[in-house]
């Protein structure tokens, strides 16, 4: 057992939607788990934070994390992980970008308790009881992480070696950055373990286009039958896949639903959200004030649309943990 | 409380605005002005790192309908600012922060009077709350 890398798998913020990805790996995970020793994986097996504690620093070879950052829980637990790690990789697309977790920062932490625990039709509280992060029954404290202000991605809270976009990444992924870490054959620092293209690139209707798209009305999925061997954005409705990386496999596209960003975007693009916006407006088919307004005016929800896995990342959504705020 | 005077940052197209001035040193007395090839350049992002970076206010200035020297750079700006203004009130940043004026001003007069009346505007909105 000593002589096995040690690997960690955490869950922040997240859906589980990632491990579920780990498990998918089926045979080749028994592969892995005989190759490494995992000292930490909450959703399949029962640990101990102590157990964490009590190890030396970079005693564990590599952790994997999940999910954005929304208390002091997670930050807590990433950065011990990342003490007591070599390398970090960041898997899915909340740990690397925020993911729709993340849509969460278009509202504030006041309002989204308000809906919560006072005004959803489900909820009964009649002495509008707030979670607090320290509540005294009979002598005793009983404590809860702090829900923050903000949902951060992984990367602005603590150092990350490695990203492995998606929601959630395709198992094929993980299982290639795992042995490549068993192997010690890793790429530099900071690198996204997925193709460099844009999704466009490797989309089976991407030479099925017209050679000019043109929007005359935005479209959403769920009110147009989409014909599956056309270009979305032909159609007018909203694909992320000029601004996404690919990788995927394109999943969505083969069952005829456009790309929603969740690989985020390519090498050295910062926010795809902006990126997407100039793409989509060059499309519009209109001259005139008005005629542009009305064809914006039929998008709903552009912003949600456009950041959808990537708020948190992007140039606006991108703010300093509170804790340097204050410092 | 100190007053508060609000930043404004003013992209110009060349082709339209100041490109006759005999006013020397004029770019450097507007502060944030940054000329620009055509107003087409100006990406999203462009405006959203000044949004990030500080300013209170966009302003952009491009040719008059049908005088791009690109064609139709002017129309693809108004386009990306009709959408981003509907994008950026999802951040808590008020529309009328992005300004467009689509006119010609070979001698660029006009420019310190158009940041001015800008300026008066974002001082009725304010500093920007949510960011």
């Amino acid at each position: 057992m000593a002589d096995k890398p040690k690997v960690a798998i955490y869950w922040l913020s997240a859906c589980a939607g990632c491990d579920e990805s780990i498990v998918d790996l089926n045979e080749t995970l028994l592969e892995v788990a005989q190759a490494v020793d995992i000292v930490l994986w909450p959703v399949a097996m029962d640990f101990k934070y102590s157990h964490i504690e009590s190890l030396k620093d970079e005693e564990i070879t590599l952790s994997i994390l999940s999910g954005a950052v929304r208390n002091s829980d997670h930050e807590e637990i990433a950065k011990l992980l990342r003490k007591k790690s070599k390398l970090v990789l960041a898997l899915g697309a909340c740990a690397c970008f925020g993911g729709t977790a993340g849509l969460a920062n278009f509202t504030s932490k006041k309002d989204i308790f308000n809906w919560v625990y006072r005004d959803a039709p489900t909820v009964v509280n009649p002495e509008t009881k707030f979670p607090q992060t320290e509540t005294r029954i009979n002598g005793n404290v009983l404590t809860l992480p702090e829900f923050y202000e903000h949902v951060y991605c992984l990367d602005l809270l603590i150092d990350v070696d490695f990203y492995l976009p998606g929601c959630p990444p395709p198992p094929g992924l993980i299982a290639s950055a795992v042995k490549a870490v068993i192997a010690g054959d890793l790429p530099p620092k900071g690198s996204t373990l997925a193709p460099r293209t844009a999704l466009c690139d490797t989309c089976p209707r991407n030479r099925l286009k017209p050679h000019r798209i043109e929007i005359k009305q935005f479209k959403r999925i769920h009110e147009w039958e989409a014909d599956p061997n056309t270009c979305f954005l032909a159609e007018g409705i909203l694909c992320l896949g000029p601004v996404t990386r690919t990788g995927c496999g394109e999943s969505c596209i083969q069952t005829n639903l456009p790309c929603r960003g969740c690989f985020g975007p390519p090498p050295g693009v910062v926010g795809a959200g902006p990126k997407y916006l100039s793409a989509v407006a060059s499309l519009i088919k209109a001259e005139k004030d008005e005629e542009i307004q009305e064809i914006i005016d039929s998008l709903v929800d552009p912003a949600g649309y456009f950041y959808r896995f990537t708020q948190p990342s992007s140039i606006l959504g991108r703010k300093k943990p509170w804790k340097e705020m204050e410092e | 409380m100190a007053e508060y005077n609000p930043k404004l940052v003013c992209f110009s197209c060349k082709f339209g605005w100041d490109y006759l001035s005999e006013e020397p040193g004029r770019a450097s007395r507007i502060a944030n002005w940054i000329p620009v090839v055509c107003s087409g350049k100006i990406d999203t992002s462009h405006i959203l790192k000044a949004f990030r970076s500080g300013a209170d206010g966009v302003l952009i200035l491009g040719c008059s309908e049908g005088h791009c020297h690109y064609q139709d750079g002017n129309i693809q700006t108004k386009k990306k600012v009709l959408l981003l203004r509907k994008v950026l009130e999802t951040f808590g940043i008020e529309p009328q922060r992005v300004e467009m004026k689509f006119s010609l001003d070979p001698e660029g007069k006009g420019i310190p009077a158009l940041i001015t009346k800008m300026g008066k505007n974002l001082i009725k909105l304010g500093p920007i709350k949510r960011l």
